[in-house]
């Protein structure tokens, strides 16, 4: 390869990872890389939304007591708040964020995901609301781990 | 080529509902590893319906196997299309579309 192949085909891959993948979209994956692999739930929390203080209240979290079958446990959040961000974490598994979600014009708070969990531990979802995290959290019971472990 | 994700939107007082089902190994580190398989899991996923984002969620390893998701929204019609898209870690990017009923 010449050296003017070689400009040009670093020209085109700028231009790629420059180009809007979606319209006004965030993807927390780029934006946030430390966030993914934080071990903690606080941490993870730090990484997104740049705070760790919640306060309890205000979003429903709705996940089973146990889970027989740690590879799909149901969770559902749901909140009347105007939030612009809202974020699942856990406690089981080695890492501790789970999703990311951005709340869009005429979005409505109430997301229902399935998860997996390795062991017992404690889900939480966070809320972002005019500077302010509203949280909720649950003990969910598995039985059989669902990570592979 | 992997299957399309299923698509379910209805409409109900203003309010429509849509439950899309992917179609996605989703395979954690620890999984792949015991499986000798590449890890890949869905990394970002989006909604838009006539070109506005309706839905959309950064995702880690930790979603189940052929993730399913069920969110509401206002601010659409019948007969509107639900474009719904995801991409993985390898970067792979699937689209599928549905209507609204």
């Amino acid at each position: 390869m010449n050296r003017r192949n070689f400009f040009s085909l670093g020209l085109g891959v700028v231009a790629i990872s420059m180009a809007p993948s979606t319209l006004s979209a965030i993807n927390f994956r780029d934006t946030m890389p430390k966030a993914w692999t934080a071990s903690k739930v606080e941490e993870g929390m730090q990484e997104v939304f740049g705070s760790s203080t919640t306060v309890n209240g205000k979003v429903k979290l709705k996940a089973p007591d146990i889970a027989e079958n740690g590879a799909v446990i149901p969770l559902t959040v749901s909140s009347k708040l105007a939030g612009s961000k809202v974020a699942i974490f856990q406690d089981a598994n080695p890492e501790s964020t789970v999703a990311v979600f951005t709340v869009p014009e005429n979005g409505i708070i109430d997301y229902s995901i399935r998860i997996k969990m390795q062991k017992t531990g404690n889900v939480y979802a966070v809320v972002e609301s005019d500077g302010k995290l509203y949280a909720a959290s649950k003990t969910v019971k598995v039985t059989i781990g669902g990570c592979g472990g | 080529m992997a299957k399309k994700t299923r698509i379910k939107a209805k409409l109900k007082k203003d309010i429509i509902t849509v439950k899309a089902l992917a179609n996605h190994p989703m395979l954690t580190y620890r999984e792949a590893k015991s499986a000798k398989k590449e890890v890949n899991f869905i990394t970002y996923m989006t909604a838009t319906v006539n070109d506005k984002v309706v839905y959309e969620v950064s995702t880690s390893q930790f979603l189940s196997k052929n993730p399913y998701i069920k969110f509401k929204f206002k601010g659409a019609q019948k007969g509107d299309m639900v474009v719904v898209s995801w991409n993985d870690l390898k970067g792979t990017t699937q689209t599928s579309t549905g209507k609204i009923k």
